[in-house]
């Protein structure tokens, strides 16, 4: 008994750890054959700046659609679109805000 | 009878000297402005030659590096390293103008503009239609070609220049083109001076001789008193003719030096006016020391003539002269009229008249003027209007 209690408490602390992007963004994603770092590649291709690319990503995820995705027409054709986001606007800047700053090209250049 | 232009005419009078200066300096300023413009219109039109000349080279640079970005696009994060090319320098910068990396030597950049130069360094910016790594602008710097800006400023001052001294020339034919109609009427006043002058010699010696020789002791009150206005009539013409004499003929003549006794010659010239000064009940108040100058005679007898005459001629009746002699100062002073404090730097000018009630052609005071330079003595007028007239010869 006390295993299992140790056991679900570890679990839930791995858990509480994720933050909200890990959580909502990569399980799904990380089916994908283009992974979260080529997508950003693809926005940045698309957006620029960081205001802009945030702003197309969380559009993007609120209204799901065809004629406004960056990727490829035979991705899309082989995986389809996304569903609508559940999160909440602010959960969705603070998820977009870590994967801009996970992927941003700033600094990152030598 | 041909008379050529004499020195005094061919020396350009104040006032022909202050139009001619204001017409000059206007014109200059204009000339100035016209070169300065068409400098800037030059300078510029070399810029732009150079900038569509460089355009090229650099949209060539701004391509092969687009390419590079491309690649380093899409093996980014694996590769890292921005590429570098020894020909030019470059930045990357997104479309809100943040520096997503730069490796130029002059980070002051014009977005707003193609091409520009910027601290020794041009600077081409390129819009890029894909955004590699969130790239909008791509900005190549290569260092200012210098080799346009010597020549242009060579050719701005070489042309600058001769084109200033050839407007100025122009300027000079156009200003004495101006004047001539001026000058030509002063010539023609000249003409007719020394023309008639020369008919009045023999006439008035006659008369001025004849009234010395005749007795007044037994002449009638009355034939004295007609017999002195005549006198006074006569030195008054014979004055003018004088300075007439002095204009046309001897100015030009050789300079007679000698030891002159100022104090005894004063006093010689204003027995000669005392008629003329009696007729006005004029006073001479008297302040003299001995005093010697080394000078022509009769230039200085000139001088004091004129300077007497005048103040004898615009004194009020009853009104007094006073002349105060001191080694290196002399002062003659009248109670008359007076000169308007504008005009007074015009008195020395050829036919040049303040006061139309008395006769005279208005050469006085500029034979005096003339006279006084010779021998670098200078002279100060203080005048006050209906008070009188100070000059003061200090030499």
């Amino acid at each position: 008994m006390v295993k299992k209690i140790i056991v679900l408490m570890i679990l839930i602390s791995a858990l509480s750890a994720e933050n909200i992007y890990e959580r909502n963004c990569i399980p799904c994603h990380k089916h994908l054959p283009t992974s979260l770092q080529q997508m950003f590649k693809e926005y940045l291709l698309v957006y620029s700046g960081e205001q802009n690319v945030k702003a197309g990503i969380k559009h993007y995820l609120k209204y799901p659609n065809r004629s406004i995705s960056v990727m490829s027409e035979l991705f899309i054709d082989n995986f389809g679109i996304k569903k609508k986001t559940m999160l909440s606007p602010e959960e969705l800047d603070e998820a977009v805000n870590i994967y801009w700053e996970k992927f941003k090209v700033f600094n990152k250049l030598k | 009878m041909l008379v050529s232009k004499n020195r005094a005419t061919n020396s350009l009078l104040k006032s022909e000297k202050k139009s001619l200066l204001r017409f000059l300096a206007l014109y200059t300023a204009l000339v100035t402005l016209l070169i300065i413009l068409l400098s800037i219109f030059y300078y510029q039109s070399q810029e732009k030659l150079m900038f569509s000349n460089q355009r090229a080279e650099l949209a060539q640079y701004a391509y092969i590096q687009t390419k590079r970005l491309k690649v380093l696009h899409y093996f980014f994060p694996e590769r890292t390293t921005y590429p570098r090319d020894p020909r030019f320098k470059s930045a990357i910068y997104d479309i809100e103008y943040k520096k997503i990396f730069s490796v130029l030597e002059n980070e002051d950049i014009h977005f707003d503009k193609d091409i520009y130069i910027t601290h020794k360094y041009l600077h081409f910016v390129k819009l890029l239609d894909t955004y590699y790594l969130g790239s909008k602008y791509l900005i190549i710097e290569i260092p200012e070609d210098t080799v346009w800006k010597k020549e242009a400023w060579k050719q701005i001052v070489i042309g600058g220049v001769s084109s200033l001294i050839l407007f100025m020339i122009f300027g000079l034919i156009l200003a004495r083109l101006f004047l001539k109609p001026m000058r030509d009427s002063i010539v023609l006043l000249d003409r007719f001076i020394k023309d008639t002058t020369h008919e009045l010699n023999t006439p008035l010696s006659s008369i001025l001789t004849n009234i010395e020789m005749m007795d007044t002791a037994i002449m009638a009150e009355k034939n004295r008193k007609k017999l002195n206005r005549i006198n006074i009539a006569a030195k008054t013409v014979s004055q003018l003719y004088r300075d007439l004499t002095y204009l046309t003929l001897e100015q030009g003549q050789k300079d007679h030096k000698e030891e002159i006794e100022l104090q005894g010659l004063i006093r010689d010239r204003i027995e000669y006016f005392t008629a003329l000064a009696n007729s006005k009940r004029l006073a001479f108040k008297l302040d003299m020391e001995n005093v010697i100058i080394h000078a022509d005679k009769q230039k200085i007898t000139r001088v004091i003539d004129n300077l007497i005459s005048n103040a004898i001629k615009y004194n009020k009746r009853g009104g007094s002269i006073g002349i105060k002699l001191r080694i290196g100062v002399m002062e003659i002073t009248d109670t008359g009229v007076g000169i308007e404090e504008e005009k007074i730097p015009f008195i020395f000018d050829r036919y040049m008249r303040f006061n139309q009630s008395e006769g005279g052609f208005g050469v006085g005071l500029s034979i005096v003027k003339k006279i006084l330079d010779e021998y670098q003595i200078r002279i100060e007028v203080y005048s006050k209007i209906n008070e009188g007239t100070r000059m003061v010869l200090r030499w």
